[in-house]
C-alpha cells in the first residue's frame, strides 16, 4: 500500500476510535439486564436474596407437631425462648412436610451448662427486671439440695416454675389455682 | 388474585417452592401468625417499604441466642460473624473494658478475672449491619455488587461481587467479611428473606428478652415505630461517620463504639 | 518516643472487632500501589526530557519509557492476585460504579497503557525503521507493525513525531498523575479508618511514587551500564539525583507532616494513631521508614548537594541512596495499606498481621510478581534498544 505516513496516522486513530466503541458496544451486550432498574445494580439480586432458604421456623411452626411441650411452653416464664435456641433449626429437623433428622434434646449437666448461660449472677450486666439470676452453687445450698443436682431437678425446663408453683400449692403455701 | 399470583411467583423458584410448603408447616391450611403484619401472602411493594432495628441494650443478657441462631441460619464460617455480641465493663477509673469472645456465640458464662479494679457499670451490647441510609459500602464498591435496595437493605450480590475487599474497609462497623469459600462478601441482611415472608429476622425471634426489636415503620401499631415516634432516648454507632444508621439503640452508654 | 502512653492507655483494652482480626489488604495490595508509583516516577523523567526539555536526561529518557512500561504491564497482577473472585475482573469494566473511586481503575489504566505505548511507539520510531530494514522473519513483521507499515522518516514526517510525542507525554501527565494519585484517593477515601483518611493521602502517594521511580531510574541505570562495561553519563545522574532531592523531600516532609498534625490537633482517634505507630509499628514506621530510609538518605542527599565529590563516588553514593530510597517507600507502602488496618475499627485495640510463604498473597507470590517485570524488560530490550546512540557514546 502507498500510503502516506499522515495517512497512515490518521488510519491508525481512526482504528482506535473504533476499538474503543466497539469496546463500549460490548459493554452493554455484556452487562446483565436487570442492571439499572433501581439503580446502578442488578434488580435480580434483591429477588435472589428473598429467595434464600428460610432455615429458622417460629415457635408456631414446632408447636403444631409437639403439643405437649407447646401447652407447657406457652404458660412458662421461658414463653419467649425460642424452641430452636436450645434444639437446634427447624430445617435440620423437617423438610418439605416431613421429618428429616432429630434435634438433639440437651441432658444432665448440659442443661445446667445451658441454663447458666442466661441465669448466672457472676455476670453483673443482668438486669434483675430482665432475668432472675442465680449464684452457683450457693443457690444449691440455699434450696438444701444436694450440690450435685442440676438445674432440671427441681426447674422444668420449659416453665422453670411448674414444679415450684405446684409444690407450693400442694404444701399450702400457695392457693391453688393462682 | 394477587395472592395467587404471589404463590405462583414463590413456587417458580425450586428452593422456595419447597420452602412455601415446609414453612406452614404440617399440612394444609394452617398458617403460622404472621410476626410483621402486612407482608405474608399480600403483593410487596417494593418502592413504599421503611423497616428500623432497634437494640436495646438495657435487656440484653448476653446469652448468645442471636449469635447461635444467626450462625445456624447462614452457616456462617467459623471466624466471621454477621452479628456479635460485646461485652463492656466500665471500671470506676472510667477506663472500658470490652471483649467478644468467640463473638458472643458461646455466651458469657464467666465474669473477666483480668480486671483489677471495682466496676462500676457492665452491659452487653448486640452488634450487627446498621443499615445505613448512606451507607459506605454500597458508595465504594465498584462493581454494583453491594446496593440498598429500594426498600432499605443493604444487599450483596453475590454473582457480582469481586472479592475485593474494598466494602470491608469502607464499613465503619466492621460489620462485614469476606466468606472463605465462595470469596465474596458477606454481611447480616436483617434476614431480608425472612422479612419478605413477614418472618422476623431470626436474631430477633430467638431473643428472649426482647431486647431485638425489629419492625416496618409503615406499620403505626408496630413496636419500633411507636418506639421511634416516642420521646425515648435513642442513639446510632459512630453517628460522626455521617452514615446515618437504621439501627437504633437503645440505652446504648456514650462509649459504646 | 515512649511506647507507653497514659492517655493511649485509656482507651486501648485490647478489644478488635471479631471481623477485624484478619487483615484484608496485605502485600499484594502494597505492592500495586509501589508499581504504579515506579511507573510514575519514571515517567516523569521521560517527560521532564520530552516535555520540558531537560537534556540532560537524554540517556535515560528513552529507557525509563520502557521501565515505566515493563511495570505498567505488571500493575494489575497483584489486583488479580488479590482478588477474591478474579475471574469477575470485568465487572469493572462492564458496571463501574459511578459512586466509587475504585470503579475508574480499568479505564484509567487501560488509557495510561494506551498512551505509554504510544508514546513508546513514536519516540522509537526512527530506530524501529531502522532495525525493519535490517531484520528478517517474524522480526521484520514485528517492526512492520510497529512502525504502522511506514519507513517515512522524512524532516516532515520525523517533526510530526515529535508533535506527537509532546502531546501524549502532556496529557500523559495528568494520567499518570491521576493514575497513581487516584491509588492513594482509595487508602484517603476511606473514612472508616482514621490512618487513611487524610485528604494528604494521594498527595504522599504521589511525591513518594516520583521518589521510587526516579530512584529505581538511577539505580537500573548506573547497574545496566556497568554490567555492561558501558560508562556512565555524569550530567544524566546529577540531574536525576536533584529532581529526586526535590520530590523526596516534598514526599517526607508531607509524610510526616500527616504523623504531626494527627499528633497536634489530637482530635478524634489521635490516640489510636499514635499508639499505632509507638506500638505495632514501632520498628517498622520510626525505626525503618523515617530514620533508616529518610534521615539517612536525606542526609546523603544533603552533602551530595553541597559537596563536590568526585564522579565515581556520586555515582555509587547515588546507586545506594536510590537502593535505601526505593526500600524507603515500599516500607511506606506497607505501614499505609498494612499499618492502617491493623487498627480494628472498634478503636480500642490492634490485630497483627502474620505474612504467609506460598499464599496466594504470599511472599514467593510478591517475589514473582516482582521479577516478571524484569523479565518483560529484558524481552522489550531485544525490540527496543534501551540507550540512544549507543555506538557514539564513549565506550569504557
Amino acid at each position: 500500500m502507498d500510503l502516506s505516513y499522515r495517512k497512515r496516522l490518521f488510519i491508525l486513530l481512526l482504528s482506535i476510535c473504533l476499538l474503543a466503541g466497539g469496546g463500549l458496544l460490548f459493554k452493554k451486550l455484556l452487562v446483565p439486564k436487570s442492571f439499572g432498574v433501581y439503580g446502578p445494580y442488578r434488580a435480580d439480586a434483591i429477588a435472589e436474596a428473598a429467595l434464600v432458604p428460610v432455615r429458622h421456623g417460629t415457635n408456631n411452626s414446632c408447636f403444631k407437631c409437639h403439643p405437649y411441650e407447646a401447652k407447657i411452653h406457652k404458660k412458662g416464664l421461658h414463653q419467649t425462648i425460642s424452641c430452636e435456641s436450645c434444639h437446634g433449626t427447624y430445617a435440620d429437623h423437617v423438610a418439605e412436610g416431613k421429618k428429616i433428622g432429630t434435634l438433639p434434646v440437651k441432658k444432665e449437666k448440659e442443661i445446667t451448662t445451658l441454663c447458666l448461660k442466661c441465669h448466672n449472677t457472676e455476670i453483673k450486666a443482668r438486669s434483675e427486671e430482665v432475668i432472675k439470676t442465680v449464684a452457683m452453687p450457693n443457690h444449691l445450698k440455699d434450696q438444701k439440695v444436694k450440690l450435685t443436682h442440676n438445674c432440671n431437678q427441681c426447674h422444668h425446663v420449659h416453665a422453670p416454675l411448674k414444679y415450684i408453683i405446684r409444690a407450693k400449692q400442694i404444701t399450702g403455701l400457695m392457693e391453688a389455682g393462682s | 388474585m394477587k395472592r395467587r399470583s404471589f404463590i405462583k411467583k414463590v413456587l417458580n423458584g425450586t428452593i422456595a417452592g419447597s420452602l412455601y410448603l415446609v414453612w406452614p408447616m404440617g399440612g394444609e391450611g394452617i398458617q403460622i401468625p404472621e410476626q410483621i403484619p402486612g407482608i405474608m401472602g399480600k403483593e410487596y411493594d417494593i418502592l413504599n417499604q421503611e423497616f428500623a432495628f432497634i437494640v436495646d441494650v438495657t435487656r440484653c443478657i448476653g446469652c448468645g441466642s442471636c449469635c447461635v441462631a444467626d450462625k445456624r441460619e447462614y452457616n456462617v464460617p467459623d471466624g466471621n460473624y454477621r452479628t456479635w455480641v460485646e461485652r463492656y465493663v466500665k471500671g470506676f477509673s472510667d477506663k472500658i473494658y470490652v471483649d467478644s469472645p468467640n463473638g458472643g456465640l458461646d455466651g458469657y458464662q464467666h465474669p473477666r478475672k483480668d480486671i483489677d479494679e471495682k466496676i462500676r457499670d457492665t452491659f452487653f451490647v448486640p452488634k450487627l449491619c446498621n443499615m445505613c441510609k448512606e451507607a459506605p459500602c454500597v458508595q465504594v464498591c465498584p462493581v454494583g455488587a453491594t446496593f440498598k435496595s429500594p426498600d432499605g437493605f443493604i444487599l450483596v450480590d453475590e454473582k457480582r461481587c469481586v472479592g475485593c475487599a474494598y466494602c470491608l474497609q469502607a464499613c465503619p462497623y466492621s460489620a462485614r467479611f469476606l466468606h472463605p469459600d465462595k470469596k465474596v462478601a458477606q454481611k447480616c441482611t436483617w434476614c431480608y428473606q425472612r422479612v419478605r415472608k413477614g418472618l422476623l429476622p431470626a436474631c430477633v425471634q430467638v431473643c428472649p428478652t426482647k431486647a431485638r426489636k425489629f419492625g416496618s415503620m409503615k406499620d403505626e401499631t408496630s413496636e419500633v415505630y411507636k418506639i421511634l415516634k416516642g420521646p425515648g432516648v435513642l442513639t446510632v454507632l459512630k453517628k460522626e461517620m455521617g452514615t446515618f444508621p437504621a439501627l437504633y439503640y437503645k440505652g446504648a452508654r456514650r462509649e459504646v463504639i | 518516643m515512649d511506647a507507653v502512653h497514659s492517655p493511649t492507655a485509656m482507651l486501648i483494652s485490647n478489644f478488635v472487632f471479631p471481623n477485624d482480626l484478619h487483615v484484608h489488604w496485605s502485600m499484594m495490595i502494597v505492592l500495586y500501589p509501589y508499581i504504579t508509583g515506579l511507573v510514575d516516577g519514571a515517567f516523569i523523567i521521560a517527560a521532564l526530557y520530552y516535555l520540558f526539555d531537560v537534556k540532560s536526561l537524554k540517556p535515560v529518557a528513552r529507557f525509563s519509557l520502557l521501565f515505566a512500561l515493563a511495570f505498567l504491564c505488571c500493575a494489575t497482577l497483584p489486583l488479580l492476585l488479590h482478588l477474591g473472585r478474579p475471574e469477575r475482573n470485568f465487572n469493572m469494566l462492564l458496571t463501574p460504579s459511578p459512586s466509587s473511586a475504585m470503579a475508574g481503575f480499568g479505564y484509567i489504566y487501560a488509557v495510561s497503557m494506551g498512551v505509554l505505548v504510544f508514546i513508546v511507539l513514536f519516540v522509537y520510531r526512527p530506530d524501529l525503521v531502522e532495525l525493519r530494514a535490517t531484520s528478517k522473519g517474524w522480526l521484520q513483521l514485528l517492526y512492520r507493525a510497529l512502525t504502522f507499515d511506514s519507513i517515512d522518516l522524512s524532516k516532515k514526517a520525523l517533526a510530526l513525531d515529535r508533535k506527537i510525542i509532546r502531546f501524549l507525554v502532556g496529557i500523559g501527565i495528568p494520567i499518570a498523575v491521576v493514575l497513581h494519585g487516584y491509588v492513594g484517593f482509595i487508602f484517603g477515601g476511606v473514612k472508616a479508618n482514621p490512618t487513611w483518611s487524610t485528604p494528604l493521602m494521594p498527595v504522599i502517594f504521589l511525591f513518594s511514587a516520583c521518589v521510587s521511580g526516579i530512584s529505581a531510574i538511577i539505580l537500573a541505570y548506573i547497574v545496566i551500564r556497568k554490567v555492561k562495561g558501558r560508562s556512565i553519563d555524569h550530567a544524566c545522574i546529577k540531574t536525576c539525583i536533584k529532581t529526586l532531592t526535590l520530590f523526596f523531600i516534598l514526599a517526607f516532609t508531607f509524610e510526616m507532616l500527616e504523623v504531626f498534625s494527627h499528633s497536634y490537633l489530637k482530635s478524634g482517634y489521635h490516640h489510636m494513631v499514635e499508639g499505632l505507630l509507638n506500638g505495632p509499628l514501632a520498628s517498622s514506621f520510626w525505626l525503618w521508614q523515617v530514620k533508616i530510609c529518610s534521615v539517612i538518605p536525606l542526609f546523603i542527599l544533603g552533602v551530595m548537594a553541597m559537596v563536590t565529590i568526585k564522579n565515581y563516588i556520586y555515582n555509587f553514593t547515588a546507586a545506594v541512596v536510590s537502593a535505601i530510597l526505593l526500600l524507603q517507600v515500599l516500607i511506606m507502602r506497607w505501614n499505609v495499606v498494612i499499618g492502617g488496618q491493623l487498627m480494628s475499627k472498634s478503636a480500642r485495640g490492634y490485630t497483627q498481621f502474620h505474612p504467609e510463604w506460598f499464599d496466594k498473597e504470599g511472599i514467593l507470590a510478591v517475589i514473582i510478581v516482582m521479577t516478571i517485570p524484569f523479565i518483560i524488560l529484558f524481552v522489550l530490550s531485544k525490540i527496543f534498544p534501551f540507550w540512544a546512540a549507543d555506538s557514539e557514546t564513549n565506550v569504557k
